[in-house]
């Protein structure tokens, strides 16, 4: 093969390559050949010595193609797309503003039964000390039955209010790992958005 | 070879073959041939990839009637030479401590 046959055969092999690349690849096989005759050697023995096109062109659109992904994190934004963010940002801005009240209203809404919870134990607690004081005074009153029934349902309150207690602490431990599950989740979204981008 | 390992230690190669004058593409690999073997697209990448570590610089110029590029090391490139020899003792190190008690290798 020719050093002319070499290069074109190389360069067919690459067409789908930019060409800015391809051309600068083509300039150094043709001085490496160009070297290797200077050297002494026939253009058919420096063609042989440089290797074969197949394998030269896989080696550089794997190449190419590797390069590629690792330089797509380029945060640029043309022109024309800062133009269509502006016009569409009355589409965009209240979709965003839209989600946003969402997300927060949930926020509200978990922290709304956390404290709902939090209510029921102090009633329970309320009720207990309600229940055996006003159950005292009814017994030391003379309606001992009566009062007996208030001081048993005041202390049943009591033992309710303990196993709420353990309830809403499980809760709100619950409700704060909920919300940084949901914050990472979203923190890793809007990274990989950059990533992919 | 790894073959990180292998392309950190062929990038050391190149600039040692442009360490006292610059050279050209060809001549790196005849210069490196008594002890590695290069291929030309290996060498491109490496040259690149140097380049772009600023290790390099490159220019063209005439020679016989044709254009030639020629490579020349920066400072930067002098001190990977240089952290190279002071990794290469580490390495030196590890590989005794590994091989230590093999066929009388006592020395650790």
């Amino acid at each position: 093969m020719t050093k002319l046959e070499f290069l074109l055969s190389l360069r067919e092999a690459l067409s789908g390559l930019p060409q800015d690349e391809v051309l600068e690849r083509l300039n150094f096989y043709r001085e490496m050949i160009e070297d290797r005759v200077e050297e002494g050697l026939s253009e058919e023995e420096a063609v042989a010595a440089v290797g074969s096109v197949d394998e030269i062109a896989a080696q550089i659109i794997e190449e190419i193609s590797h390069t590629k992904q690792q330089a797509k994190p380029k945060k640029r934004l043309t022109a024309w797309e800062i133009v269509l963010l502006v016009l569409g940002s009355p589409v965009w801005l209240s979709l965003l503003i839209a989600v946003v009240a969402v997300l927060f209203s949930l926020y509200v809404s978990l922290w709304a039964i956390i404290v709902a919870l939090w209510a029921v134990f102090a009633s329970f607690i309320g009720c207990a000390f309600g229940g055996i004081a006003g159950g005292a005074g009814f017994a030391l009153g003379g309606k001992p039955f009566t009062g007996l029934a208030m001081i048993g349902a005041g202390l049943m309150c009591a033992g309710l209010s303990i196993f709420a207690f353990f309830g809403c602490k499980a809760a709100t431990k619950g409700a704060v790992l909920l919300v940084k599950m949901v914050a990472r989740g979203i923190k890793k979204r809007l990274e990989n958005r950059r990533e992919v981008e | 070879m790894d073959t990180q390992l292998k392309r950190g230690l062929l990038d050391v190669c190149v600039l040692a073959a442009i360490q006292t004058e610059e050279s050209y593409g060809y001549k790196i690999i005849k210069d490196m041939k008594p002890y590695v073997e290069l291929s030309e697209s290996t060498l491109y990448t490496i040259l690149k990839r140097l380049e772009t570590g600023k290790m390099l610089t490159v220019r063209t110029a005439e020679h016989g009637g044709r254009l030639r590029k020629y490579y020349r090391i920066t400072t930067e490139g002098l001190r990977r030479i240089e952290e190279f020899k002071v990794e290469w003792k580490e390495i030196m190190a590890i590989y005794r401590f590994v091989t230590k008690g093999e066929n009388g290798n006592d020395k650790a």
